[in-house]
């Protein structure tokens, strides 16, 4: 176990250097120079923007701080290979430069953005397990009825829709649609975070973006649950189990439930790192300042250390919640061997 | 592996059904043959195809007749434009009008072109670059698999909306860099399905028969391999189509892609937000519209799935 877990982090070095690169890249061949975006219209002094490039890293200076100029009485750009290797040694100090635009440490951008997208995550998964995995076991025990069918056309629908359009229509129907009914008695809010003094209570700013962004994966999650109980049911233990004369609840919630739940809880755990990614849609649907929209913003603007910073912290938390869901699977079915060859 | 109904075997028919299958041994007994002839069985997989087949003929037909009797999907008239703005839907604008006056209908169809080109190249370029590196890592091994599924481990560790939208920061705005940006970013899925099916097969002995003969890498590949994972990878690229629209539309609600005014379903959803309050048909006609065709190619893909027989592992 341990040997697979050493193994795994290695695996990370290639791909986390890999994702740093392709980012490195694009910033360098995307139009349009970064420093010249942060005036807008206006022109900007020389000095200033001399003085922006030698702060963040893109000319030579000395290691006083002192810009360098070459014979002509020119700045010297930094060449990409340096600069590729002072992101590198700066990132494992925990520095992720600062942004051009706001002139801010990203990690503390960061650190600002993450906890709304893990806030929102946190829910949103909650509900995908609760509903997802509740929906298929239905679904499974009650094949072919009328919620059986039920379960099957609403997950359908919701993987074949996007998940902006269906927050929009819940803003429609909880914003608008109901507040209208009830005379303006009742509404969810529609945008933003619980500010100091919020109109809502504060839970109420949670529910449409959660469900927004829980949708389509509660679909997958209930549709995973029927398949896995459906094949379980028709095992041979469940079958002893059923001639040895137990009910159908004690089946299926003793006997069934835990290996079908096995796959579930993977999905469901993958799922979670997927949204730790941010959600720039539901983010921006919803308004929602989370660490999506923020580099969504940056890249819009061409803020490239904050696009780096960001996705490079995105990608790493990912990796890790995808380790952690892959060795507590070997936890949870013993008759996965982590490591051995024969497994990929 | 499931044991078969028991109910569905009927023991005494089963001679019979033989004698029949032998006789029709001179008529079509190939895969495809058999698929279509399951496909047709499959009553939600017909519907999604004539369901499919419907927008096609609508929208490659649309320059003969949407113009003439909806009006133009691009122009508006300034003369009119203040009477004709934002009409509920009619039954001479059945989808109603937008803000400057065009008819939604005419958009939409329109939205419709952009939507299934976007479908059907930006998966027509992840199938083609999935497939060779699939074949160069699975067919070659060693150094060439570590590498390139390493490569498709990076492409998959990206979150992938931001990816695809700083892709088009690179390359600029504009319809194509959108088939592009799509068409690269899907590759590593389609490789590893290649390469899994490469993989169960290349050990087969008529592989080794082959390659006795003196068949070339490519000829193997091509005339042995490919036949062999072709099922899998025409399952795997219908049920792609759809998640290449709902990307599409994702990046034209937030502003990249299509330039207006040209539209797509994801930018006339972004239009019709505004009027959320007071003309809600603008957002929600667009997102049927998605919502209808996407679901079309998911049940298409689960019909050939269930008719070629193939295995997948989730999806």
């Amino acid at each position: 176990m341990l040997r697979y877990i050493l193994k795994r982090i290695l695996q990370f070095i290639p791909v986390f250097l890999g994702v740093t690169l392709i980012l490195f890249i694009m910033q360098n061949v995307v139009p349009g120079d970064p420093i010249k975006l942060i005036a807008g219209e206006k022109k900007m002094d020389p000095q200033t923007e001399m003085n922006i490039r030698a702060a963040h890293g893109l000319i030579v200076t000395d290691e006083n701080g002192n810009i360098v100029f070459d014979e002509n009485g020119d700045t010297i750009e930094t060449p990409l290979v340096s600069r590729y290797f002072n992101y590198l040694g700066n990132l494992l100090q925990g520095d992720l430069g600062t942004s051009y635009q706001k002139g801010r440490d990203v990690r503390d951008m960061i650190f600002e953005a993450y906890p709304y997208t893990v806030q929102i995550a946190l829910v949103a998964i909650v509900l995908e397990a609760i509903v997802g995995v509740g929906a298929g076991i239905i679904s499974a025990i009650k094949r072919y009825s009328f919620w059986d069918i039920l379960v099957t056309l609403t997950t359908s629908m919701l993987v074949a829709m996007p998940a902006f359009w269906l927050g929009l229509l819940l803003q429609l129907f909880f914003g608008i649609w109901l507040k209208d009914a009830t005379g303006g008695a009742f509404a969810l809010p529609v945008s933003g975070v619980p500010g100091p003094h919020p109109q809502f209570p504060g839970w109420m700013y949670y529910i449409l973006p959660a469900i927004t962004l829980a949708a389509v994966s509660t679909a997958y999650t209930a549709r995973i649950m029927r398949s896995q109980l459906v094949e379980v049911m028709n095992q041979d233990y469940i079958r002893t189990a059923k001639a040895k004369g137990l009910s159908k609840r004690s089946i299926i919630f003793h006997h069934a439930l835990k290996n079908a739940l096995i796959p579930v809880v993977t999905y469901i755990g993958m799922d979670f790192g997927a949204m730790l990614a941010g959600a720039i849609l539901t983010e921006t649907v919803f308004n929602w300042p989370g660490i999506g929209q923020q580099t969504y913003v940056a890249i819009t603007q061409r803020d490239w250390p904050i696009v780096m910073g960001s996705i490079t912290v995105i990608v790493v938390v990912v990796m890790i919640i995808n380790l952690i869901v892959d060795v507590s699977y070997a936890f949870l079915d013993p008759r996965i061997r982590l490591g051995n060859k024969s497994e990929k | 592996m499931q044991y078969p109904n028991l109910d569905s075997v009927n023991v005494e028919g089963a001679p019979a059904q033989a004698v029949k299958r032998d006789g029709q041994a001179g008529k079509s007994r190939t895969l495809w043959g058999d698929a279509l002839k399951r496909l047709k069985k499959n009553k939600l997989a017909m519907f999604a195809i004539v369901w499919i087949l419907l927008i096609v003929v609508i929208a490659v037909t649309a320059d003969l007749w949407v113009p003439q009797t909806l009006g133009d999907p691009t122009a508006s008239d300034t003369a009119t434009m203040a009477s004709s703005s934002r009409l509920a839907p009619s039954l001479e604008h059945p989808f109603g009008t937008d803000t400057l006056g065009r008819d939604v209908l005419s958009r939409v169809i329109y939205g419709a072109r952009i939507s299934l080109t976007v479908g059907i190249v930006a998966t027509g370029i992840s199938t083609a670059i999935g497939l060779v590196m699939g074949a160069l890592a699975a067919y070659y091994g060693g150094i060439w698999d570590a590498i390139i599924m390493r490569l498709a481990d990076t492409f998959l560790a990206f979150p992938y909306t931001l990816f695809v939208i700083a892709m088009i920061a690179v390359m600029g705005d504009g319809i194509q860099n959108v088939f592009i940006a799509i068409g690269i970013l899907g590759w590593p899925s389609i490789a590893r399905v290649f390469r899994s099916a490469i993989l169960s097969v290349k050990e087969s002995d008529y592989i080794d028969a082959a390659r006795s003969m003196g068949a070339s890498d490519i000829r193997i590949i091509a005339r042995h391999i490919f036949p062999n994972s072709v099922a899998s990878i025409v399952v795997y690229a219908t049920m792609n189509i759809g998640g290449a629209i709902l990307t599409e539309a994702a990046l034209s609600f937030l502003g990249l892609g299509v330039i207006p005014p040209d539209p797509s379903w994801g930018t006339l959803i972004q239009e019709g937000q505004k009027f959320l309050q007071t003309e809600p048909w603008l957002m929600i006609l667009p997102g049927l519209a998605i919502l209808t065709t996407v679901l079309a190619f998911t049940l298409l893909g689960d019909g050939l799935r269930d008719a070629l027989d193939v295995k997948m592992k989730d999806a």
